[in-house]
């Protein structure tokens, strides 16, 4: 749960004053779009994204000799003079929901990891935490499968469930309780490490608990 | 070759009134499972057996005991390594391999053997002429087995090695393997993802939900195999409906791209609306329509050069009613004469 497991440590950065030509070479070289500007202790000074430098780039819609004229005014443009300083940072002990809500609030692509007087010790993107959340939930795990149970009531003995199944040899991977607020109905979604889908749903009914069954679907 | 037909099939006592040939053999039941709520038994067998000894004219069933597949063979698909393993764990006592779900006994490696022979013996059938469905019935199942390890209750890829024999045997190199059990079949996929010559397509439930968590629609194949992969997952609940649309649109699209030499047909019934196994609700009817539109391709493609090799499929009377159905399927509208149709009754 924590963004520690999932940040990109040591991220590729560029200095204030490296111009807008060096720092879109410095991008086209690698496989991001986000490059955090640090000063020489590698304090945190701001954001340049590839969109950034793409604004401040001539259009390639020019003919090459009008990108040559408009980029021979705008290559010595400074970093500084270009990046974001309005920024949302996480730290080392920041959990994926602490990333969520930021990404959800303030729509950027990316996020930095620092730790005292802002240095720079990693950076989280949005793929980033599609990976985690792909991992906390299980997705693409081979040999397992999804359940989604009805909740019986609001007090509900989730430990029961998990004991029966264990003892039975069959293993819960990831448990999630969704819903009940009243527009939602409650359910659980269980992911099993097992095939044996017949022992499972017998020890799901001795629980106490049902399958969510959808209605048939139909065209 | 007339006189070799001739002979193969007096061997396998096959006459011209025969409309369907079993590929099966009562050491089938000798892989033991360990009873309990374990639902892949022997008795799956049985009742497919008593279905259509009591559905099917007298005679028309003819059965064939398969051969056991060559180490070779096996090595077309499977390391040494999973070979040595699995065989001495069945030798040594051991109840499973890896996970509960995969129970054996002591004869499970040699009966997984003979699971694995019968597409083989299957395809010597159909090449050397012997008419009609030819479907193995056999256990225990096979599309989840993947090079190294067994998975799903499935040892050793009973499909992936009658479509690695077809090849280097008769040379049919561009084979469809249409797998219509509830589950995705994650080790045929692993075999073909990467190769031209086979199209693997696949109707399963969806892979958010269904084990094994694998073929998602996404999926299309990699390298010189993209495109040879067809996933088409189905979300839970989903009916008959669901299954013709895929049939009719997408699935014959990708056949008249592809245009098989042969098809291997991964048979499994568990997507059934009374199977536990899975969350998808098809009715008995649908396995007659998945039979006859198979039969139809394989005619239009293959000059109908098919065999089916039985997966998944748990309900028991489900079962028997579901291959029954899809057997009628398969022999299609010139064998009413010969196969009274059964009465579309849930079981």
């Amino acid at each position: 749960m924590f963004i520690t497991s999932y940040m990109t440590p040591s991220p590729v950065t560029i200095g204030p004053d490296e111009t807008v030509v060096a720092a879109l070479n410095l991008l086209e070289g690698h496989d991001f779009r986000h490059l955090p500007v640090v000063d020489g202790r590698r304090r945190l000074l701001g954001m340049v994204t590839d969109r950034d430098l793409r604004s401040a780039c001539p259009s390639s819609v020019l003919s090459t000799s009008e990108q040559e004229l408009i980029l021979d005014r705008v290559k010595d443009t400074k970093v500084r003079q270009i990046m974001s300083t309005d920024l949302a940072c996480l730290h080392p002990d920041s959990t994926l929901d602490d990333a969520l809500l930021l990404f959800r609030r303030h729509r950027f692509g990316a996020l930095p990891v620092v730790v005292e007087e802002e240095r720079l010790v990693g950076i989280l993107s949005l793929n980033d935490l599609m990976d985690a959340y792909s991992d906390l939930f299980g997705l693409g795990e081979k040999g397992s499968t999804l359940l989604a149970l009805e909740v019986p009531g609001h007090d509900v003995a989730l430990a029961g469930l998990v004991a029966v199944l264990e003892k039975n040899n069959i293993h819960c991977t990831r448990l999630v309780r969704t819903g009940g607020t009243g527009k939602d109905p409650a359910r659980i979604y269980l992911r099993l490490s097992s095939y044996n889908m017949v022992l499972v749903r017998k020890l799901i009914r001795k629980a106490g608990f049902s399958l969510y069954q959808p209605p048939d679907i139909r065209e | 070759m007339a006189e070799k037909c001739s002979t193969l099939r007096e061997m396998n006592g096959i006459t011209d009134h025969i409309a369907i040939t079993l590929v099966m053999d009562a050491a089938f039941s000798r892989h033991d499972t360990g009873g309990g709520d374990h639902p892949e038994v022997p008795e799956r067998l049985h009742v497919i057996r008593h279905f259509l000894e009591a559905h099917f004219p007298e005679g028309s069933v003819s059965t064939v005991s398969p051969r056991p597949a060559t180490r070779e063979e096996l090595l077309r698909f499977h390391t040494e390594g999973w070979l040595c393993r699995f065989e001495e764990a069945a030798l040594s006592g051991r109840s499973f391999i890896d996970h509960p779900d995969n129970q054996v006994c002591y004869d499970s490696f040699e009966i997984a053997m003979l699971a694995a022979g019968s597409g083989p013996t299957a395809i010597d059938l159909v090449e050397n002429g012997v008419p009609g469905p030819l479907f193995c019935c056999v256990r225990p199942p096979g599309h989840h087995a993947e090079p190294n390890m067994p998975l799903g209750f499935c040892f050793f890829n009973n499909c992936v090695i009658a479509v690695r024999y077809w090849q280097q045997r008769y040379g049919r190199q561009r084979i469809c393997i249409l797998d219509f059990d509830a589950h995705h079949g994650n080790g045929i996929q692993a075999a073909v993802d990467a190769e031209a010559e086979t199209l693997y397509i696949s109707l399963h439930e969806h892979p958010s939900f269904s084990f094994p968590g694998t073929g998602w629609a996404e999926d299309r194949g990699s390298g010189a195999g993209l495109g040879a992969v067809l996933n088409i997952p189905l979300p839970p609940g989903s009916g008959d409906d669901r299954v013709l649309a895929a049939m009719d649109v997408e699935i014959t699209a990708a056949l008249e791209e592809f245009r098989p030499d042969a098809f291997v047909i991964a048979a499994g019934f568990d997507g059934h609306r009374k199977d536990d196994m899975s969350g998808l609700s098809w009715s008995t009817g649908l396995y007659r329509q998945i039979g006859r539109r198979l039969a139809a391709w394989s005619r239009e493609y293959a000059a109908s050069r098919m065999i089916s090799i039985l997966e998944g499929g748990y309900h028991l009377s489900s079962l028997a009613a579901s291959v029954g159905a899809y057997l009628e399927g398969l022999l299609g509208a010139d064998s009413v004469q010969a196969v009274p149709q059964s009465r579309d009754r849930e079981w």
